[in-house]
This record gives structure tokens, C-alpha cells and sequence, in this order.
């Protein structure tokens, strides 16, 4: 049986300024839109992706424009896998427990902290690495996958 | 490729109506918190609930959902009812995940909300 080597779609870089998560989540947009995913699934793909890079931007690289956010487009079988990139060695993004609405409207948790939370109710898996300085969030979907699906 | 939130409001009887636009962020804050004042301001005896549409938005983060939480938080503390119309699927889906949905009841566009809301029995 013949496995089929990963494919590097696309890698791109950009500044850690607020707002540039739509950027990368535009440009991923594109670059799988072929690749079979649905559009309910594409479009939890291109929501963990920004949430992802705001978290780099922000947590990671501090909103430093210098630093820059790196994304890396990979195929590997039905997977498409994204990984972004920080400088930020194991950035803080306050997310210390998971998000409980009852306690953030009863005002024991702040309103703020979803963003981890819907990155991994989004897509099929999310990995993070570390190693010390350069932090990465791996993003996997399955293209024709389902397993998000029977919330629908 | 951005577009700043936009926030229109509207009074209807029992209802007041918040129609936003653009991107729910973070910078969205003083947008939305002003909406809201000036909508239940505006005739606060008939206003227990409040209607948040967003057919015109096209981008809700975790930051905008944050400030979701907080005009739920405040309208709660005030007695009001928070409903919302114009989602998109993948939205409704966060309302969902988030059980913002627990909360605000939603509905598929503001006529349908507007014609619950004024015509509860129909």
C-alpha cells in the first residue's frame, strides 16, 4: 500500500497587529476551499484559525507588528492540518478554566476566555506544542468528516 | 477586507430592536453598549425585551461573544429578555456551544422575532 507523503499547501507569515486573524483565516479560506471540506465544517475551520492567530497575536507575540505570526497549510490524507505559530513560549491567554455562561452572567467569571473553548469544539483535533519560545497550535480537520456534524 | 460594527435601534411595542452590522469584536464594545442604552432609554416602559439581529454581521469572535455575554448580563440584572434573529448556521451553532442559546431565544429573521414578540399568541 502506497502512503502518500504530506502536502504543504501554503506557509505565510504576518504582523501581530489586531485584526490580522481575518487575514489568515481568508487566506486558509482559499487554500483548502477545493479540498472537499463542507461549508458548515469550512466554516468552522476558518473560525478556530482566527480565534488561533488572535491568540498569537495577542498572547503570544504581545501585538508586537515585528513579531510575526507564522500559518502552515498541510494535507496529509483526509486531514487538513493548520498550524500557527508564535514567539511566545507558552503564552497565557487567561483561559484558566473552561468558560461556564451561568458564572460569567452571574459575574464569577469574566466574560472574556471562549477563544480555546471554540477552537477545539470547531475542528477535529487541536494540538499544542512549545519549546520554550516558538509555541504552536496545530488545527486538524478531517475532510468528509462528521464527527462536528451531528450537532447540526 | 473589515468592517467596523454598526449598530441601528428601533422601538416597537414590548420590544426594542438593536440591528447590527459588520464585526462583532472586541471593537465592537462601545458600539454595542451604547446601542443598548439608547435602545431601552428610549422608552424604558416598553422595552423588556430586546431584540440583537444579526442578519448584516458577518463576523462574531470570541471577543464579540464576550460582549454578548455582558448585554445578556446586563439586561438580565435589568429584567429584560434578550432574544436574537439572523444568524447564520455556523453562528447559531456557537449560540449553541456557548449555551448563549440557553438564554436568548433565537430566531430565524427580526419579522419573525418582531411578529412573536408583538403577536405572542399567533
Amino acid at each position: 500500500m502506497t502512503q502518500v507523503a504530506p502536502r504543504r499547501l501554503d506557509t505565510f507569515t504576518l504582523p501581530s497587529e489586531p485584526g490580522n486573524e481575518r487575514l489568515a483565516l481568508a487566506r486558509v479560506a482559499g487554500t483548502v476551499k477545493d479540498l472537499g471540506l463542507s461549508d458548515a465544517r469550512l466554516e468552522r475551520l476558518k473560525t478556530a484559525v482566527a480565534e488561533a492567530t488572535m491568540n498569537a497575536i495577542e498572547h503570544g507575540n504581545g501585538n508586537r507588528p515585528e513579531i510575526p505570526v507564522e500559518v502552515e497549510v498541510t494535507q496529509d490524507g483526509d486531514e487538513i492540518i493548520v498550524a500557527i505559530s508564535d514567539q511566545g513560549g507558552h503564552p497565557d491567554t487567561g483561559e484558566h478554566e473552561d468558560p461556564d455562561l451561568v458564572k460569567k452572567l452571574d459575574g464569577d467569571q469574566s466574560p472574556r476566555g471562549w477563544g480555546l473553548f471554540l477552537i477545539r469544539n470547531m475542528v477535529d483535533a487541536m494540538d499544542i506544542s512549545t519549546d520554550g519560545q516558538r509555541h504552536t497550535i496545530w488545527l486538524t480537520m478531517r475532510t468528509g468528516g462528521a464527527a462536528h456534524d451531528e450537532r447540526m | 477586507m473589515t468592517s467596523a460594527c454598526e449598530a441601528t435601534t428601533r422601538a416597537l411595542p414590548g420590544a426594542a430592536v438593536i440591528e447590527l452590522s459588520g464585526e462583532v469584536d472586541g471593537s465592537a464594545a462601545a458600539v454595542l453598549t451604547a446601542a443598548y442604552e439608547r435602545a431601552v432609554e428610549a422608552s424604558p416602559e416598553n422595552h423588556d425585551t430586546v431584540v440583537l439581529d444579526f442578519a448584516a454581521v458577518d463576523y462574531i469572535n470570541s471577543t464579540g461573544i464576550a460582549l454578548i455575554v455582558s448585554v445578556l448580563a446586563k439586561a438580565r440584572a435589568e429584567r429584560r429578555k434578550v432574544v436574537a434573529s439572523g444568524l447564520s448556521p455556523h453562528y447559531r451553532e456557537i449560540f449553541d456551544i456557548t449555551r448563549l442559546s440557553d438564554f436568548i431565544e433565537l430566531f430565524p429573521d427580526l419579522d419573525r422575532a418582531v411578529s412573536q414578540l408583538t403577536h405572542p399568541a399567533a
